[in-house]
């Protein structure tokens, strides 16, 4: 294998990687807020793909500047999700937890029934875009234009939310709610808005995930699968909750699955990627930035 | 109080299970169809449906076309019977076909059953349909193994793999018999018995007909990026791609290689993601003069008036044109009315005698083949496969010399 082939493997895997932290991180920012396992993730990265490619269609500009509409989409999305449904979920008296992963499962296969329904199972793609088609040429080793956007796109939401985190009010009522949900309600924060604003800013988040992959990826009612897995080893990887985790996660799974890729036949190339997580377990059960 | 009405429910089922499968008093033969109508095939099985009931009104109603089970109302053969069908979803998964397949038997009392479009749920829905005594028609599976297990109740109109794969090799032979220059091939395909017997195939032509095969690479079906695995058909850079992909990862792969600046120099492809229209309205730009293997050819048409019929027939329902895999559904259901016509039985040994007895010629068939019979795998030897190729908007048949209707532009990316 030649340098420039290994340095192709080496930044398709770090492109790919970044994009999946930012599927993943609102899964994982869900659950560091209140334990619970979004399963319905993929079908929120689904939709909003869908709705990029429909408010494409009808207002004709570039999908670039429609995502902040479909985050905001996404996070009225993620917001009805709890108040709809999680929210009675988290009132079971017994198996609480497991009430949840089924409502979110039952939520999962509504969505997708739904959008086979209304959108028809017929593979969508967009087929024009500033950024689509276009890759960028370093010295042989390519970088699709696309993903090198997501990936900015990936950091930057990264670091919008660790300024939202630390500088804001709101992101310190979101810390002090992941940290004691029953000390918050005596200085004054109402956990059910907490709740509902943390869905909706894990849900907006994915929604930019689906606005970067509609621009070069195959929409369909089932996308969301393939990806929500991915989702669910990176955040286990970093550490259930913890948001900066996702990102070195979802960096180490892009690049392991790339060169394990190279290394083993490419059928097996999320082999890689669970053994590593199987590692992880031995060594750091609760992943690698998880809190004990 | 559930308890008693599932007790009831399951005595309702037995109940049903005792009534022996015939044409009811309605006149009515029922037939099964099942296909992926939920999961990443579910337009696959969308198209399949809207092929079977074009097929439906043909058989039902009177037609004059030159085509089997065409004339006449109804199922002649059994005193003018209507056909229904009843259309069940197996998600792509071979275990869910397996059950599916059992409840049409057992209780829709369906006479046959047609599927499934993924090798992988007819090797089990055939095998389900083998243990009951109900012929299988294969409509559009094409691995070779399936009609090699020693079953008696499958049948495959169509070609295989196998047939499929010469095509291509024969056709790269007369390529390079016109002087041009082909080395090396490329494989890469799927990790289910489809993509798995296509290579096993071509892998065995290509060392018998001296091709020299520089990557061999099985990938993951449904998988998020083929960033990997299109590096290594790149580096590799043969002077054919094979592809064998459903839609899905036909998309992504064609896009993940127009990302990584690969043109490969020419693509012959195993249809099925190949000879979608959805890939085709995703990526068409970047698939000029990509040839596939193919059971149907368009361009008959002009020759053959009841393709153009039947293909403005399926428009209407489909709003696209009859393809590879939408043709053999409606040809596989045709060939089983003929044979309940000449069975005069729904009796599953009594049809599988005349499905096995079989002989259409294809003149009155909308394919290209020289005519529908039956070998003792159940497999029909004379389903002669086209190659066709993708130009402009549109594929024209490029291969064998007799029925194209074009030269083959080679190499697609010169």
């Amino acid at each position: 294998m030649t340098m420039q082939a290994l340095a192709q493997v080496l930044a398709s895997g770090l492109l790919t990687g970044l994009i999946y932290a930012l599927v993943a991180v609102g899964l994982s920012l869900i659950f560091g807020l209140m334990d619970v396992v979004n399963f319905a993730h993929g079908e929120f990265l689904m939709l909003a793909m869908y709705a990029t490619f429909g408010l494409v269609l009808v207002s004709g500009l570039d999908p670039v500047l429609l995502m902040p509409a479909v985050a905001a989409l996404l996070f009225i999305l993620g917001g009805t999700a709890y108040l709809g449904v999680v929210r009675f979920a988290m009132r079971a008296k017994a198996n609480q937890g497991m009430v949840q992963i089924f409502a979110t499962f039952g939520l999962a296969i509504l969505l997708q029934g739904a959008a086979q329904y209304l959108f028809t199972p017929d593979y969508r793609s967009l087929k024009t875009s500033w950024l689509g088609g276009h890759t960028l040429d370093l010295a042989g080793v390519y970088l699709p234009w696309p993903q090198v956007f997501g990936a900015l796109v990936s950091l930057a939401a990264f670091g919008g939310l660790y300024l939202l985190m630390t500088r804001t009010d709101f992101g310190r009522a979101l810390e002090a709610t992941r940290e004691d949900q029953g000390a918050v309600a005596l200085v004054g924060i109402d956990r059910n808005r907490v709740f509902a604003l943390g869905w909706g800013l894990g849900a907006a988040l994915v929604g930019l995930a689906g606005a970067v992959l509609a621009v070069f990826y195959y929409i369909h009612p089932g996308v969301g699968g393939a990806f929500a897995l991915i989702a669910y080893v990176t955040v286990a990887l970093g550490g259930f909750g913890s948001v900066f985790g996702a990102l070195v996660a979802g960096v180490v799974v892009g690049l392991v699955e790339a060169v394990t890729a190279v290394i083993l036949p490419p059928a097996l190339k999320s082999v890689g990627v669970y053994a590593l997580y199987l590692l992880v377990v031995l060594i750091r059960p609760q992943g690698l930035f998880g809190r004990l | 109080m559930l308890r008693r009405r599932e007790v009831l429910a399951g005595g309702a089922l037995a109940l049903a299970g005792l009534g022996s499968r015939r044409a009811d008093a309605a006149g009515e033969v029922v037939v099964g169809v099942l296909y992926a109508l939920s999961g990443p095939s579910a337009q696959n099985g969308l198209d399949a449906r809207r092929a079977f009931e074009t097929a439906l009104e043909v058989i039902n109603g009177n037609y004059d076309l030159d085509l089997s089970a065409a004339k006449g109302d109804g199922l002649e053969g059994l005193g003018g019977a209507k056909m229904r069908l009843v259309v069940a979803d197996h998600q792509g998964d071979p275990q869910k076909g397996r059950a599916e397949a059992e409840r049409l038997i057992t209780q829709d009392k369906v006479a046959a059953i047609v599927g499934c479009y993924q090798s992988s749920v007819s090797a089990t829905v055939s095998a389900v349909c083998e243990r009951y005594g109900v012929p299988f028609v294969c409509a559009d599976s094409s691995s070779p193994s399936l009609t090699r297990r020693g079953l008696k109740y499958i049948f495959r109109p169509a070609a295989n793999d196998e047939m499929f794969s010469e095509a291509m090799f024969d056709f790269m032979d007369a390529q390079r018999k016109q002087g041009k220059t082909i080395g090396s091939i490329a494989l890469f395909y799927e990790d289910t018995i489809y993509g798995i017997d296509s290579s096993n195939t071509q892998r065995k032509l290509a060392g018998e007909r001296g091709y020299k095969i520089t990557a061999d690479v099985k990938y993951k079906t449904n998988s998020p990026s083929l960033t990997a695995e299109v590096q290594a058909l790149k580096n590799a850079d043969a002077d054919v791609l094979l592809p064998t992909c459903y839609t899905n990862d036909a998309i992504l792969l064609t896009k993940t290689m127009g990302e990584l600046g690969y043109k490969p120099k020419a693509m012959i492809a195993q249809a099925a993601g190949f000879s979608e229209k959805a890939t085709f309205d995703a990526v068409g730009a970047q698939l000029q003069g990509l040839i596939s293997r193919a059971s149907f050819s368009l361009d008959l048409a002009a020759k053959r008036p009841s393709i153009g019929v039947i293909n403005e027939m399926f428009r209407k329902r489909a709003d696209r044109d009859l393809n590879d895999n939408t043709s053999r559904q409606f040809t596989a259901l045709l060939v089983l009315a003929d044979a309940l016509n000449r069975a005069g039985s729904t009796d599953g040994s009594r049809l599988r005698a005349a499905l096995a007895a079989t002989d259409i010629p294809g003149t009155r068939t909308i394919m290209p083949w020289k005519k529908v019979i039956f070998d003792a795998g159940g497999q029909n030897p004379d389903a002669t496969p086209v190659l066709i190729q993708y130009l402009g908007t549109k594929f024209v048949t490029v291969f064998p010399e007799d029925v194209a209707v074009a030269p083959a532009k080679w190499p697609m990316n010169a």
